[in-house]
């Protein structure tokens, strides 16, 4: 499906580096997981290693997470998710994809979804892992959170990044039971930027892209946790109302990472989803 | 043995309870099931909570998180656990039965099976409330004078630039002025008083010229574009007469005296020199005592041009020779004779922008400032 040859290299090249862009499997179809504020595409890695016989899979971390080029990172750009959907836009670009799968988990979600807006035919199935078009509530919706509740998450960001500084570069550790793990280890998964990480959240939890939903062209699935303190069950419910083409499966998986507390529920959902 | 005995005997006296180790350890011990559900938790968290250590469990870690905690436990930590089955230093707020925030630190691991499976995670916490304020204090300190430093570039940014727009515009009175006295000069009755006259106003222009030229060349310096030089295989002789000859012509009460010996072409900007030599010669008429002349000595000796520029006087005083060279230097109590002090810093720049030296040496007899370069460029280092 995609060949290197085809796209512009220099265009092709720069992306791939400024996102960290990672190709893995052959299959026909392929499928871009796209990871949420917090980690970077290591989120991914259990679920994703099960698609790989079956499709192309793509990882990236968006610029300012993981191992992205710190360099590329511009305030004006990425001071509304449309900045980030532009970087899975250019991703797209980059890869030739058309009618590929996107995966995303968190605000991802969202920037999957806005990314589908813009190119209808880079990506026709669309899966939302804990979407939240909205965190704040407002009249008549209920997000989960209050205004002061973010402006308080923002300060402790804020306030801690000499604390992070020391969570964000963990040390290596044996990890018998996980060997394939072992050489992620050497990474350090959250490590971001402070000052591009509290920017970031704050973009993500201001955002209200709650008008975008009904213009979502892609077949949707909404993937719900169950005790998810940041996307709560009827912000999922929401969604799924909202979105024309889509389905919805609450998961018996609790918290908001299921991709990694429970990859293989998460599997079995896409692999069932996209046939 | 003796030290077998000596435990066996501490053992004896004050053998630990571990039950009691846990439960009022300087520290706070709390285990969570994979759905981060409390099931057990020491004294030590209860009492710093305010809350019994029985009540706590059944209750969602959340309940016991602030909300920015709850949201850095999803969105960071909780992942990391996952991918590494630790961290360690972690920043967390909690909340205390009374609502008060109760900062700490500390470290967390999953326990998993033989088989990998998730059975608990496990935390060991201390109270960080004087750490969080003093990095709370160290974090807004940065923010400041992050903050102030930019303000400042970016006033020194526009101030450079008022200079370098101000430097320019100056250029054009000054033509008109320079056309005007030709004019004058031509039609005026020759006398020694209009002669003078004529004389001191070509000096003032001089002057005015180059101090424009040197604040553009500076500015242009710290704007980042550093001194330009245009290299020809040329003999700066020419310009340097042109050069001795304006000096003259406004400086009539100093005797200069040239000897220039240059026998071969110099890989130089000669424009460039010239502006190096009226800077030295400037200052030397400008501090040199008029009972002596001023001496400026230009040759190519071997592989090197040599330029020199010699006056009489006092000589410059041992602590200023340091800054001699650095922009906006200026002589104590003669600032008016001084200009801005760019002259000399100007003028070593030419010198390093050739790849060349300015030296000085000042002693009693005579202060005598000494530029060398190579007459080629050294190609050896693109090769």
């Amino acid at each position: 499906m995609y060949n290197p040859s085809m796209a512009n290299p220099s265009f092709h090249d720069i992306i791939l580096r400024r996102n960290n862009v990672s190709v893995r499997g052959n299959g026909r179809r392929t499928m871009v997981f796209a990871h949420g504020f917090g980690c970077d595409q290591h989120m991914w890695e259990l679920v994703a290693r099960d698609f790989e016989r079956d499709f192309t899979v793509v990882l990236f971390d968006y610029v300012g997470a993981g191992k992205s080029d710190l360099q590329s990172y511009d305030v004006q750009r990425y001071s509304a998710l449309d900045g980030y959907a532009m970087d899975v836009l250019e991703i797209g670009h980059a890869l030739n994809l058309e009618g590929a799968i996107f995966i995303g988990h968190s605000v991802s979600a969202m920037i999957g979804g806005l990314a589908s807006v813009q190119a209808p035919d880079m990506f026709s199935d669309l899966v939302m892992v804990g979407p939240s078009p909205r965190y704040i509530d407002d009249i008549g919706y209920k997000g989960g959170f209050t205004e002061d509740q973010i402006s308080e998450l923002l300060d402790f960001l804020a306030d801690n990044h000499l604390g992070w500084a020391a969570a964000m570069a963990p040390a290596i550790m044996a990890n018998a039971d996980r060997p394939e793990l072992a050489e992620e280890l050497e990474n350090s998964f959250c490590a971001t930027d402070p000052a591009i990480a509290r920017k970031f959240a704050e973009v993500t939890f201001l955002s209200d892209n709650r008008g975008d939903l009904a213009s979502i062209p892609a077949r949707t699935l909404v993937l719900q946790c169950r005790e998810d303190i940041i996307a709560p069950i009827e912000v999922g419910e929401f969604v799924a109302r909202e979105i024309p083409e889509s389905h919805y499966q609450l998961l018996q998986a609790t918290g908001h990472c299921p991709n990694l507390s429970a990859p293989h529920e998460v599997s079995e959902a896409i692999r069932s989803f996209v046939g | 043995m003796k030290y077998q005995k000596r435990s066996v005997a501490l053992l004896d006296k004050f053998a630990e309870n571990f039950d009691d180790f846990y439960q009022t350890a300087p520290c706070a011990f709390l285990s969570l099931t994979p759905d981060s559900e409390v099931f057990q938790a020491n004294q030590t968290l209860g009492a710093w909570l305010g809350r019994a250590p029985g009540e706590m469990v059944g209750m969602r870690f959340h309940d016991l998180l602030s909300f920015g905690g709850r949201i850095a436990y999803e969105t960071h930590l909780s992942p990391l656990l996952r991918m590494q089955g630790h961290v360690h230093e972690i920043a967390l707020d909690f909340l205390a039965a009374d609502g008060s925030k109760v900062p700490m630190f500390g470290n967390a691991s999953e326990k998993r099976s033989t088989e990998g499976n998730h059975i608990s995670t496990r935390f060991a916490l201390f109270k960080a409330v004087d750490r969080r304020a003093y990095e709370r204090g160290l974090l807004k300190a940065r923010v400041e004078a992050k903050a102030a430093l930019e303000k400042e570039h970016e006033t020194s940014l526009l101030r450079e630039q008022f200079i370098a727009v101000l430097g320019h515009d100056l250029r054009n009175p000054l033509a008109s002025i320079t056309a005007g006295l030709r004019l004058l000069a031509k039609n005026v009755e020759s006398n020694d008083r209009n002669d003078k006259i004529i004389a001191e106003m070509r000096g003032s222009i001089r002057r005015g010229l180059s101090l424009i030229d040197d604040v553009l060349d500076f500015a242009r310096g710290r704007l980042g574009g550093g001194i330009g030089i245009a290299r020809q295989n040329a003999s700066p002789e020419p310009a340097l007469r042109q050069v001795i000859a304006e000096v003259r012509s406004f400086a009539r009460e100093h005797k200069i005296i040239e000897r220039l010996e240059i026998d071969r072409p110099v890989n130089c900007d000669p424009d460039r020199l010239a502006q190096l030599a009226a800077n030295l010669l400037s200052n030397a008429v400008s501090h040199g005592a008029t009972a002596k002349p001023v001496i400026i000595e230009a040759s190519t000796t071997g592989e090197q041009f040599r330029l020199s520029v010699a006056n009489s006087g006092e000589p410059i005083p041992e602590k200023l020779r340091d800054h001699l060279f650095s922009p906006f230097f200026r002589a104590a109590g003669r600032s008016s004779q001084n200009g801005l002090g760019l002259g000399l810093y100007i003028a070593s720049e030419v010198a390093k922008a050739h790849g060349g030296t300015l030296e000085v040496v000042s002693d009693e007899i005579e202060t005598r400032f000494t530029f060398t370069m190579p007459t080629a460029l050294d190609t050896s280092e693109l090769r």
